[in-house]
């Protein structure tokens, strides 16, 4: 049917024109790849997923109930100041989230340390926070001395090795006005807050590695956009060819 | 012009002076170095501006339609890649994770639409701006006017978070507060596009391309090269740093590598930065999927997008600037995310406190220990990259102002002064309403620009889609479908609105999750859609000639 007898109606699902049929086949072959690169990946990833606990979480699970009606020994005391540190490490988490961290890494720290040295914790923990407060450049060597020498000794009370990072961290999240005691804020939303960062969703397809990246990574942030590239090449020199078996020129 | 350096100069001098007494820390004190860099490369502008500077409207409109097909890949590149891309997309990657890969997917995704539903096409509808199509294809001066008001506010919507990006840079070198870094900022980008109209801003956008893209990369050698990863291909080589991440670097392993404070190159196990959705991010698996959709209609709806076709030859020149553009485009959007982890690593230690996130590429590279002439060159590139979207959303919102609701609607006798002048008198009021907006810092640079994607993606994407795909769809499906998709984004808007200053509407919890006010058009766009056809269906046809030259002119 010419376009003069029905009238110039067009559509993409009734091209009427040589050109828009030839589109219309390239636009339903590469909207296909595009829509099921993008979305169908993502999907399976959602399929796949499963909610996959970092080892600081299944402690914390072990040692919780204790902590909480107040039966643990040294060792679990020692383990709940760690896991503390492994979420006060991870670098998004909120003021209110750190206070509640904060509580419970240096209420770890005060039951760990015998009744007869608990004031001069207290007071060598002020002492840093009031010259962390005053400095104005991390340099400062007196901030640096108290800063190490409390890294040094509290690291060993938590039973850290020499090589954790979080040794570097210990000092800086210290509360000395928060170590008495585990709050009912911080027993209330610690389950919680340790669920929302140590628990993570994965799958052979983030675990396993291509190219070094997470191979989901790689997919979603590497792979697509040269797919995106590709697609869009072919689409042109489709088009060329087109235009040219049509006999198009503008 | 002396009218409009006189202010800045009147407001920088004493603030320069006094700035440059403040310590050179990661935040505030005066640069000189960076600050040489980023002056040098706007005079450089505004230079280039002046010499193909717009001598007539085509000119200003359309460039007179005489840039190649590299060139205006480019120049669409050089447009595309805004602050969002330079600083948001590193910024929602260091906050959220995989999460902020949607926002890469959605960018980039989009123009494989565009290209193959509408790029050619466009051209050959042979218009100059987005209004001038809606109001022909749908033969309503209504709807003219209306398209030109929606081009006006996508463009102000986008340019807040640019002018957002520009604030933040000029802080970083002045030394400034944030608010008159914006008025400076603002004020110089304003004059910059009024010397030099679309004309100019095509061929600054070529070199700005270049800026762009060599200050995003060397730094990124730089960082791979010095922590020890792939460095020859550093869009590659950052995948072992993404891993490293997940498993965390203990003390033993970091090769007696330090950032710039001293702090070892060490991180805790952080797995959410790289999984999917993960709940330390706040964000699900139906927001990526979204925030990717909405993003990518949104892309093939933005006027100032749209109307780069306009400014190329033909219809096939259209096409390969789309593939030349892209490919551009990607070479920064498989870069941005190595900034993102290797901002993890460097700031993990708690003495470096919290970093604005929209200027994380800036430290990134501050704390990687990178020369300060070359992280000067990133904040330049940063700000390069803002001038060249601002510019071209000023223009196609003058466009819109001028042409399409002053000369077609209101005053068709004006003459091309008029005209000019009318232009002009657009991009100040637009300049003006962008940087009083900017100021209420309202979100990530990042966000603030998907607002624009969704609002584009609810209204001028469908009107573009079924304009050229169905010569069925009608004024009155046309309208209809506008009014759907108007009042999707309206309501998204104001509960966005509405929370950020304090006031909770009712299902405020359940609108601000499904209607995010970054990706409503994945509601607001089908929807439109759908009322278009339906109305159109029931109403009266498209006039005979509409169709005619939709069959002979657009897909013939």
């Amino acid at each position: 049917m010419s376009d003069s007898t029905n009238g110039y109606h067009i559509s993409f699902f009734k091209p009427t024109t040589p050109r828009a049929r030839f589109n219309r086949q390239i636009v339903i072959w590469l909207a296909s790849i595009w829509a099921v690169a993008i979305f169908g990946f993502q999907i399976l990833l959602k399929i796949v997923e499963k909610p996959t606990p970092e080892p600081a979480y299944v402690t914390f699970q072990n040692i919780w109930a204790k902590i909480e009606n107040g039966s643990s020994d040294i060792a679990e005391i020692q383990e709940f100041g760690q896991v503390s540190l492994s979420v006060l490490g991870k670098i998004d988490i909120t003021d209110g989230e750190k206070i509640v961290l904060g509580n419970a890494l240096s209420w770890s720290l005060y039951n760990l340390t015998a009744d007869s040295a608990k004031t001069a914790l207290i007071e060598r923990i002020q002492n840093f926070e009031k010259i962390e407060s005053e400095i104005k450049n991390i340099s400062d060597p007196e901030y640096i001395q108290l800063r190490n020498g409390l890294t040094e000794d509290l690291s060993l009370v938590l039973n850290l090795k020499a090589t954790d990072v979080r040794t570097k961290i210990l000092p800086l999240e210290l509360s000395s006005g928060n170590m008495l005691s585990l709050t009912e804020d911080s027993r209330y939303n610690l389950p919680a807050i340790m669920k929302k960062y140590l628990v993570h969703n994965q799958s052979f397809l983030t675990d396993s590695r291509f190219l070094g990246f997470p191979f989901h990574y790689f997919y979603t942030a590497v792979f697509l956009l040269i797919l995106f590239v590709g697609l869009c090449w072919v689409y042109c020199l489709r088009a060329d060819y087109r235009d040219k078996i049509l006999g198009i020129e503008e | 012009m002396k009218k409009i350096y006189l202010p800045i100069a009147l407001l920088a001098l004493p603030v320069l002076s006094q700035a440059a007494t403040a310590a050179t820390q990661l935040e505030g004190g005066f640069k000189v170095g960076p600050a040489i860099i980023l002056i040098s490369m706007l005079v450089l502008f505004v230079a280039v501006g002046i010499i193909y500077r717009a001598k007539d409207t085509t000119d200003f409109y359309a460039a007179g339609r005489g840039i190649s097909r590299v060139g205006s890949g480019m120049a669409i590149a050089s447009n595309w890649m805004s602050a969002a891309s330079f600083l948001g997309m590193a910024a929602l990657m260091y906050g959220a994770g995989y999460h902020g890969l949607a926002y890469v997917v959605g960018w980039t995704g989009g123009y494989v639409l565009l290209l193959i539903l509408m790029a050619g096409q466009i051209r050959k509808y042979g218009k100059y701006t987005a209004a001038d199509f809606i109001g022909d294809r749908y033969y309503s001066q209504t709807l003219r006017a209306v398209g030109a008001i929606i081009a006006i506010l996508i463009s102000i919507s986008y340019c807040v978070g640019q002018f957002g990006g520009i604030g933040l840079m000029f802080k970083w070198v002045l030394g400034v507060d944030y608010t008159l870094a914006v008025i400076i900022g603002g004020t110089v980008v304003l004059a910059y596009t009024l010397i030099s109209g679309m004309l100019g801003a095509t061929k600054n956008m070529q070199i700005q391309y270049v800026i762009i893209i060599i200050s995003f990369l060397i730094p990124l050698f730089i960082l791979t090269f010095k922590f020890d990863y792939f460095w020859i291909l550093p869009q590659i080589g950052y995948g072992s740093v993404v891993s490293d991440v997940i498993s965390g670097i203990p003390l033993n392993e970091t090769n007696q590598l330090y950032n710039s404070l001293g702090h070892d190159f060490a991180i805790v196990p952080s797995p959410e930065f790289a999984m999917p959705w993960d709940s330390a991010s706040g964000q699900t698996f139906f927001q990526w999927v979204a925030i990717a959709f909405s993003l990518m209609i949104g892309t093939a709806g933005l006027p100032h997008v749209i109307q780069r076709f306009y400014v190329v030859p033909k219809s096939r020149d259209a096409r390969w600037s789309v593939v030349w553009g892209l490919f551009f485009i990607c070479i920064l959007y498989w870069s941005a995310p190595a900034y993102a982890v290797f901002g993890k690593i460097l700031s993990a230690n708690p003495e470096v406190g919290k970093l604005a996130k929209d200027a994380i590429v800036v430290y990134t590279a501050q704390l990687g220990n990178i020369h300060p002439l070359i992280v000067g060159l990133l904040a330049a590139g940063a700000v390069s990259a803002a001038f060249s979207t601002v510019s071209g959303l000023l223009v196609a919102g003058a466009s819109a102002f001028s042409h399409d609701l002053y000369v077609k609607v209101l005053n068709p006798d004006a003459t091309p002064k008029d005209q000019l002048r009318f232009a002009r008198l657009g991009t100040i009021l637009m300049a003006i309403i962008v940087a009083a907006i900017a100021l209420a810092n309202l979100a990530l640079i990042g966000q603030l620009v998907a607002v624009a994607f969704s609002l584009a993606g609810c209204t001028i994407f469908p009107l573009f889609l079924l304009g050229i795909w169905w010569s069925g769809s009608n004024k009155q499906g046309a309208i209809a479908g506008l009014i759907a998709g108007g009042l999707v984004s309206l309501i998204a808007l104001s509960y966005f609105v509405a929370e950020k200053s304090g006031i909770i509407l009712p299902f405020n919890d359940f609108i601000r999750y499904w209607l995010g006010a970054w990706y409503f058009a994945w509601f607001g766009a089908p929807l439109a859609i759908i009322v278009n056809i339906i109305v159109s269906k029931i109403t009266p046809e498209t006039p005979f000639e509409i169709r005619k030259f939709l069959v002979e002119n657009v897909h013939s």
